[in-house]
């Protein structure tokens, strides 16, 4: 598949003619033109009311490719999102490895239970060969052929695929993996070399499947990795997906992450999804318009705790910045309420009427009319 | 086709296992003004899962000494016209709780207080105001002051924070509601958990915990 080149522009155009919400994630996702700014979720937007409302409830639904792909349609058909993100969690590629999974009830998060490492040194990392007809990859993939079958033409279809460094914890464990980065560094590029051939292969699956975007989640996170680290262990790895797998990749990593956006951004990555602990002004002013960013939405204060206005006020924020794709920072809480989500793409449509209603009025028109003396 | 999502108010509160019913969520809308009061809601469609609902605020309407709303089975609201929203949450978990079909009545406005040995009671004093005191003897029938007053203290303490409630001048044994109207029923509900507030907290933490998906923590 040829890999589409970048322009460097990303604006939103009046002149634009109305985009399908696919449409529109891709440009965006290529710093092309857009009608407005898309609504994108590059991690899942899965509730347990959204559960019920279709009856799909984890952890089901991360194992049954109807149930996965019914879930993650409710956020473009109830919530009004321009994309479709059906892997709820970060467990697939780590099952199919052979680690032990949590697969816990409908209201929490299947987990790798990285106290339990399946191996100790590179030597040990294993990637069977039919690790794609593993059930919990093979769910991922028959999920997307539904929903590219249903929704297709209307919406962009992520999928996700992770990172070396994320499956280093849940194959080592975390504290044995961030251990070895500092007392071998060699051993730890061995690991990740070896690693990156499931990430790269359960990608291109996707795509075979019709996946139009990827996340990437990589999880060297502010709280765990300095920058300089993400320079030496990651970013000429995440330089090589950009180029293996052709389609456009999100790189996810969560966290206060400014301090390694200029290498983000040398990655040729199509796009950030970073973390309310970046300021979106700040981090638009390190990425410029070489890569697109998305998400920045607080997830545990603003669309868990909060209400709608604050979600309204954190939007505004980001589209003020000029950041092109705007969604949650991460995978939302189950218990967030379908009325915050639903005001993401409100949000959106309605700050881009104000734009226009302010571009079309008058100069002097908009200031506050005086009570007569 | 799923039911569709209506504008049915702000949730305000939500239980996302129901262990008596299918593991459905159930929820709490509070309307929006000028409307006053609350609407249960499930989004699920299980057969049954309206009568759970309805059960649900029937177990609301008798702990929690609230009405109907016209027309509305699920919906509910307090006659003095307040929301009382914490009380309401509260009355709401408590209510979620309960085996369906067990029988509903309210809770009194007494309870034995293990850790001191005396019945604490509250007693309606009219225009939204309780005075709570400790009691010894069997029937709990004898007021006293010796030892009890930390306790009296805790639970008006209690009361206050869980129902919204205010201190009243003077007193550190009186707290009212400031719709100025009584809620015995809310009280006596209260009044169970008022002891042990810190334990409320840890449990609204722990629910408020499940279902976020944390960054891996490190050493």
């Amino acid at each position: 598949m040829p890999k589409v080149s970048m322009p460097k522009v990303s604006v939103v155009d009046e002149t634009v003619p109305a985009m399908t919400g696919r449409e529109r994630v891709l440009a965006a996702l290529g710093r092309l033109p857009v009608d407005r700014t898309p609504v994108c979720n590059p991690t899942s937007v899965a509730t347990v009311e959204l559960m019920d409302l279709v009856d799909a409830p984890f952890p089901a639904a991360n194992r049954d490719p109807e149930l996965m792909a019914r879930l993650a349609a409710t956020g473009y058909t109830e919530l009004g999102f321009d994309t479709i993100m059906p892997v709820f969690s970060i467990i697939q590629e780590s099952s199919a490895l052979g680690c032990s999974i949590q697969w816990e009830q409908k209201d929490n998060w299947p987990t790798v239970r990285m106290n339990q490492p399946i191996w100790k040194t590179a030597d040990d990392v294993h990637i069977p060969t039919d690790v794609l007809a593993h059930p919990d990859m093979r769910c991922v993939l028959d999920a997307i052929a539904i929903l590219k079958r249903e929704y297709g033409d209307e919406v962009a279809i992520v999928g996700k695929t992770m990172g070396p460094w994320s499956l280093g914890y849940h194959c080592f464990g975390v504290e044995p993996f961030l251990l070895m980065t500092l007392d071998d560094p060699d051993q730890t590029k061995a690991i990740l070399d070896r690693l990156k051939k499931i990430t790269i292969d359960f990608g291109v699956a996707q795509i075979e499947a019709g996946a139009d975007a990827l996340t990437l989640p990589d999880h060297a996170t502010g709280d765990l990795v300095s920058g300089e680290y993400y320079e030496r262990y990651l970013r000429d790895l995440h330089i090589e997906f950009a180029q293996a797998i052709p389609i456009p990749l999100i790189l996810h990593i969560c966290g206060r992450t400014v301090d390694r956006m200029e290498y983000i951004a040398q990655t040729g990555m199509a796009a950030f999804h970073y973390d309310s602990k970046n300021k979106p002004a700040e981090s638009m002013e390190i990425i410029g318009d070489r890569i697109s960013l998305v998400g920045n939405i607080n997830n545990p204060e603003t669309l868990f705790s909060k209400g709608p206005e604050v979600v309204r006020e954190e939007v505004y924020g980001n589209l003020e910045a000029g950041v092109p794709l705007v969604g949650p920072e991460c995978a939302i809480p189950l218990q967030t309420s379908i009325e915050n989500l639903r005001e993401i793409p409100l949000a959106v449509r309605d700050w881009h009427r104000e734009k226009d209603q302010a571009q079309t009025e008058p100069a002097g028109s908009n200031e506050p009319s005086r009570p007569a003396n | 086709m799923p039911p569709a999502i209506t504008d049915i108010g702000s949730r305000v509160e939500l239980v996302s296992l129901d262990p008596h019913f299918h593991d459905i969520s159930i929820a709490l809308y509070e309307q929006r003004p000028p409307a006053t009061g609350y609407v249960i809601h499930s989004y699920s469609s299980y057969e049954g899962a309206l009568e759970r609902v309805e059960y649900a605020a029937e177990a609301m309407r008798i702990l929690g000494g609230m009405i109907s709303t016209e027309g509305d089975p699920r919906g509910l609201r307090f006659a003095c016209g307040s929301n009382h929203l914490l009380g309401s949450k509260r009355i709401f978990i408590e209510a979620v709780k309960i085996l369906p079909r067990s029988p509903l009545e309210q809770r009194p406005l007494a309870i034995l207080d293990k850790k001191s040995g005396l019945t604490i009671a509250v007693a309606s004093e009219g225009d939204g105001a309780y005075r709570v005191t400790a009691n010894r003897g069997e029937d709990g029938g004898e007021e006293t002051t010796d030892g009890g007053e930390r306790r009296v203290a805790i639970a008006a303490g209690g009361l206050a924070r869980l129902g919204q409630m205010t201190p009243l001048e003077g007193s550190a044994n009186r707290v009212g509601f400031e719709c100025g109207h009584s809620h015995d029923a809310l009280v006596g509900l209260l009044l169970t958990r008022a002891m042990n507030v810190r334990a409320v907290i840890r449990e609204l933490e722990n629910a408020a915990a499940r279902g976020v998906l944390a960054a891996p923590k490190g050493m």
